[in-house]
């Protein structure tokens, strides 16, 4: 029997610029695959909907400007989030070792219980790869986090990366959907609650119109 | 054409039909009778007709179903997301006793008009006239299949009237607002989907999944033969192959119930009987020939005995196989009455089989009923999984309940049911049946459906006979053995007893139910696709705008020079859309003082673009920091459409430094215009005083223009007065910051507003921000005033000496100029004794009254 409620989360795609974030949301979301590289600038996002442990889970993903010029900005999209992909290009020695950059970001800008996952893209550009993949299983153990490697366009661990990116958030809000078993409701909102509890501008400040939504 | 003629030959004399719309492509007609007399007894009624042809005479419709619109009718407009579309057809839920259906009305006048009659029919139900008939567009078999599985609910979004009008005393302002509201709103399906507060996602889903219902239900049936026999403890004496093996095909499976297999003590006391075994294999002996079957389980509680035997071929596709029983006889737990049941797995479907004998005795229906009740309650088959709470019955797709219920036939003398029965009257005789009047009472067996009985009672019989019951008791005859069924997708075959077997007192009954199956690869397969479709609609209905450029240089931005640049959005998304700059953290406004964005937000329809001016100003306030580099023309805007994407706009550029908007001190130290320093050099300025030569006096672009005013102006009428020209004024600002030319450009008054704005633009007044509050203390004395003034730093005191004393000259040619102490006083108070806060009049008083002690005095 399908549970009758909907659990609503956001997830965000960090990393550098070219690493292949919207392509991972392309494919994730629309099956799609664009090689041509057109930067993101601004925020983006999709939504997904898919079952995990029988809860129909709605996943809202956020992807981001990778261009440091940005950063400043994208930074204060982090708190909104459960869940971050941090994201490098096995072919970029470079986008790996800004990992850290990234990762010192989201533990100052997003919430403390955000669950976070690293994933190596581009996995199918073998001749080209700078970044071995024990490299990036150190970096994911050093951080206490899972590691993919995937390729957006042979659609190689991309469910799976999602998928578990998802699970996680999903435990880690295990407390607050064991409540809505036992309650009437049928729609839990982590998005929603977050921002009945004042976390988000709109509304709020007297200035008013900043919405990060 | 007008179908009331065919309604009309199926009427009575005094009824009258007036209009008939039709729609084609469906079999159904709704009618609206409403009686002639204004008094009359008899309801307005919807009749239903089934038509074939094109319905041209009475011969061509036939009477479906009858609604009266009675006290608990009811009638609400369903919204379907997807049939919110102009020109769509209105649906309306018709409720009526425990019945509802959905009624499908084509759009136009014959829908509104026939939903209008209804609901005056309703609110007066009476009228003088006999109205009309529409057309409909669903079919009865439909309608009954709906009815039959409860799936009908699952088919509305929003019920607009929440069912309080059963009461019967909802106005007729109530009704009217429902005809009104039956009219058509225009809608976008995808804008409903993206507010979240109307939930309509699940509820989409799920109408989807109606639609598609075919594509993964009813692909395969599954026929359960299922029986049950209460043998009186006698062992098998004869074939039961004209009960078990009367269907013309081979069922898929068999569930055989058997009650009283054993009436002995010891079957009683140690629950072991001969003959389990014995009639076991009589079933298998007589199950149909033209299969071969396996059997699944066997499960026994005293003379209560289930058998599941399945078809050979499907056995592979059973699982999870439980076996339970419960005993409800004496002290509520022994044996002789009771269930058993078995539970299995059938591909996806989770279906439970039940055998009971409930308590006996014509006037112990209630025991019955508590007996039902216990069942359902105590029976739990364990799960798989320790950690899962116990299964009930009831928590299965589909029931199956079959067994000696011993419900009787009440409130009639044993002759009245006899003759009843030799007449096949059986439907007057299911009338008295304490199971029909328990089950209309929702007393028992709720949700459970049972087929029409069109046999004669099962019990009691004399052994070996087809005689009734000639003891001493006489009993009455009785509907003992009954089937029931429970679940989505059941059709019942036949439900028939075999009166050729004559070893009991009963008589076995069977029942063939279809099981449609559904076929979980292909429903989760449809789910996923419907909701892979949803997600899509829903990721194409996000707002999105194109922007004609997402980056903007300004080149050579200068002092309150306007420039601006278009940025042009599109609306390429599927909805329209609502934009705004929205705010950065850590920062007062959406952008940087000297840009802003014209429109900052609006309204763009779908396909719609909208132009948004870009402009940069630099002004006093925001030239400070932009001449020494200490900010630059940067920004990046955030650019919101409201629940879609952020896009970030970048605007870079350069300023040229100018004289404007940079303090006296530096400006002394400037021999060279100023934008023939580097960068460099005015920030090293700016940081550290530079005391390489003796700085200026006075700053030489005062100088330029106070020198050029002396020569030229000095007579010029309206001197201060008369406003510049804007490109003059742009050209001696140029002229100042590039070079030292003999004369400046322009007319008299540009270059006198020029001296005014240089004096405005200065960061700090040439009477410094803290000398203010002692100028206006002092402000009635003379020398308390020129005090002030002489502690001025050298290069304010100049400026101010030097401006004062060209004022006296000006002053002195008033004739011409036609200025005065006041007039002066007035324009120069205010742009050299800033307030550092708002200044109120009294102030402004008391600088004036300052600064003309200046103006008067005859020395300095």
């Amino acid at each position: 029997m399908a549970k009758q409620y909907d659990v609503l989360f956001r997830l965000l795609l960090l990393g550098d610029s070219g690493v292949g974030k919207t392509c991972l949301l392309c494919r994730f979301t629309d099956n799609e695959f664009h090689p041509s590289h057109i930067s993101t600038i601004g925020v983006d996002f999709k939504m997904k909907t898919v079952v995990i442990d029988g809860i129909k889970v709605r996943i809202q993903i956020w992807d981001t400007a990778g261009q440091e010029r940005y950063q400043t900005i994208t930074k204060q999209y982090y708190r909104r989030a459960q869940g971050i992909f941090l994201v490098y290009d096995i072919t970029s020695e470079r986008s790996f070792q800004h990992i850290m950059k990234w990762a010192s970001d989201v533990d100052e800008y997003a919430p403390d219980k955000v669950q976070k996952i690293l994933v190596g893209n581009k996995s199918d550009e073998v001749d080209k790869r700078q970044v071995a993949t024990e490299q990036g299983v150190k970096l994911a153990k050093a951080y206490g986090m899972d590691f993919f490697e995937t390729s957006a366009f042979t659609n190689h661990n991309i469910t799976e990366s999602f998928t578990r990116l998802a699970e996680q958030v999903l435990a880690a809000n295990k407390k607050d959907l064991d409540l809505l078993r036992m309650s009437v409701n049928d729609e839990l909102n982590l998005t929603a609650l977050e921002e009945e509890e004042g976390l988000c501008d709109s509304g709020t400040g007297d200035q008013g119109k900043g919405c990060w939504c | 054409m007008d179908q009331s003629v065919a309604i009309q030959e199926t009427l009575e004399r005094e009824e009258n039909c007036t209009i008939v719309s039709f729609f084609c492509s469906h079999a159904l007609v709704y009618g609206l009778l409403i009686p002639e007399k204004k008094d009359c007894l008899f309801e307005t009624k919807i009749f239903i007709y089934n038509h074939r042809r094109m319905a041209i005479t009475g011969d061509d419709v036939s009477l479906e179903d009858i609604i009266p619109i009675s006290l608990d009718f009811a009638v609400v407009e369903v919204f379907c997301v997807v049939c919110l579309i102009l020109g769509a057809d209105t649906r309306v839920r018709v409720s009526y006793c425990e019945e509802e259906l959905e009624l499908r009305l084509p759009f136009g006048s014959h829908s509104r008009c026939f939903l209008t009659e209804v609901n005056r029919a309703w609110s007066g139900r009476s009228s003088l006239r006999v109205i009309s008939l529409a057309p409909a567009s669903t079919t009865v078999g439909k309608l009954n299949q709906h009815r039959k599985t409860g799936l009908l609910s699952d088919f509305y979004f929003v019920e607009i009237n929440r069912h309080s009008s059963y009461s019967g005393i909802s106005s007729r302002e109530d009704r009217d607002d429902l005809v009104r509201s039956s009219s058509h709103t225009p809608s976008n399906k995808a804008q409903i989907l993206t507010m979240p507060q109307f939930g309509l996602r699940d509820t989409l889903i799920r109408c989807e999944l109606l639609k598609n219902e075919e594509s993964y239900t009813y692909l395969e049936n599954f026929s359960f033969f299922l029986g049950t026999y209460n043998v009186n403890g006698q062992s098998p004496k004869e074939s039961l192959r004209p009960w078990l093996s009367c269907t013309l095909n081979p069922p898929d499976m068999y569930c055989v119930g058997f009650q009283e297999l054993d009436l002995s003590k010891e079957a009683f006391f140690f629950n072991d009987t001969p003959k389990e075994l014995e009639w076991t294999k009589a079933v298998s002996e007589a199950l149909h020939a033209d299969a071969k079957y396996a059997l699944v389980k066997i499960v026994r509680l005293v003379g209560i005995m289930l058998i599941f035997f399945v078809k050979k071929e499907h056995a592979e596709f059973i699982s999870e196989v439980e076996a339970e029983t419960v005993g409800t006889g004496i002290m509520g737990r022994m044996g002789n009455k009771g269930a058993v049941a078995i539970r299995f797995c059938f591909h996806n479907s989770d279906i439970c089989v039940v055998n009971s004998h409930f308590a006996a005795h014509i006037e112990e229906y209630e025991r019955r009923n508590q007996d039902y009740k216990d069942i359902c309650s105590r029976l739990q088959f364990r799960q798989l999984d320790p950690t899962q709470p116990p299964l009930t019955i009831m928590k299965h797709n589909v029931v199956l309940w079959i067994g000696d219920l011993n419900y009787r036939i009440s409130d009639l003398d044993v002759d009245n049911v006899k003759e009843l029965i030799s007449n096949k009257d059986f439907e007057t005789l299911h009338t008295y049946d304490q199971l029909k009047r328990q089950i209309d009472k929702e007393a028992v067996f709720d949700g459970f459906l049972e087929g029409d009985i069109d046999f004669q009672p099962t019990y009691k019989y004399d052994t070996g006979s087809d005689n009734w019951d000639t003891s001493e008791k006489c009993r009455v005859p009785a509907w003992c053995d009954r089937i029931l069924w429970k679940g989505k997708n059941i059709e019942q075959k036949h439900y028939h007893s075999h009166m050729a077997l004559k070893t009991s007192d009963h008589k076995p009954v069977s029942s063939m139910l279809i099981v449609g199956r559904i076929n979980g690869e292909a429903y989760k397969k449809t789910f996923e696709d419907i909701v892979r479709n949803i997600d899509k609609m829903e990721n194409e209905c996000i707002p999105s705008v194109s922007l004609s450029q997402r980056e903007f240089d300004f080149k050579d931005v200068k002092f309150m020079q306007h420039k601006a640049q278009t940025l042009s959005l599109f609306n390429d998304g599927q909805v329209p859309c609502q934009f705004e700059f929205i705010q950065k953290p850590n920062e007062p406004t959406y952008c940087k003082p000297w840009l802003t964005a014209n429109p900052y937000k609006g309204f763009i329809a779908q396909g719609g673009s909208v132009d948004i001016e870009l402009e940069i100003f630099v002004n006093r306030t925001t030239a400070p920091e932009l001449n020494f580099g200490k900010q630059m023309i940067e920004d990046i805007l955030v650019l919101h459409l409201e629940r879609g994407k952020d896009y970030f706009i970048s605007v870079t550029g350069n300023y040229l430094p100018s004289c404007y908007g940079t303090p006296i001190n530096l400006l002394c130290q400037l021999r060279e215009p100023i934008q023939d320093m580097t960068q460099e050099t005015l920030r090293k300025l700016v940081s550290i005083v530079l005391n390489t030569e003796k700085p200026l006096d006075i700053p030489k672009e005062l100088w330029m223009m106070v020198d050029h005013l002396f020569r030229n102006a000095i007579k010029q009428e309206d001197i201060f007065q008369q406003p510049g020209l804007r490109s003059e004024l742009a050209e001696i600002r140029d002229c100042l910051d590039t070079g030292m030319p003999d004369s400046l450009p322009g007319s008299n008054h540009s270059v006198a507003e020029a001296l005014l704005l240089f004096l405005d633009s200065l960061p700090e007044p040439v009477v410094p921000y803290h000398f203010y509050q002692q100028c206006l203390e002092s402000c009635s004395n003379a020398s308390q005033c020129e005090k002030v003034i002489s502690m001025l730093p050298q290069c304010h005191q100049n400026v101010f000496n030097y401006l004062a004393a060209f004022l006296r000259e000006l002053l002195k040619n008033s004739a011409s100029n036609r200025l005065d102490v006041n007039i002066l006083a007035t324009i120069f108070a205010s742009l050299l004794l800033r307030s550092p806060m708002k200044q109120d009049f009294a102030e402004k008083r008391k600088t004036q009254e300052f600064f003309q002690h200046f103006l008067i005095q005859g020395s300095s």
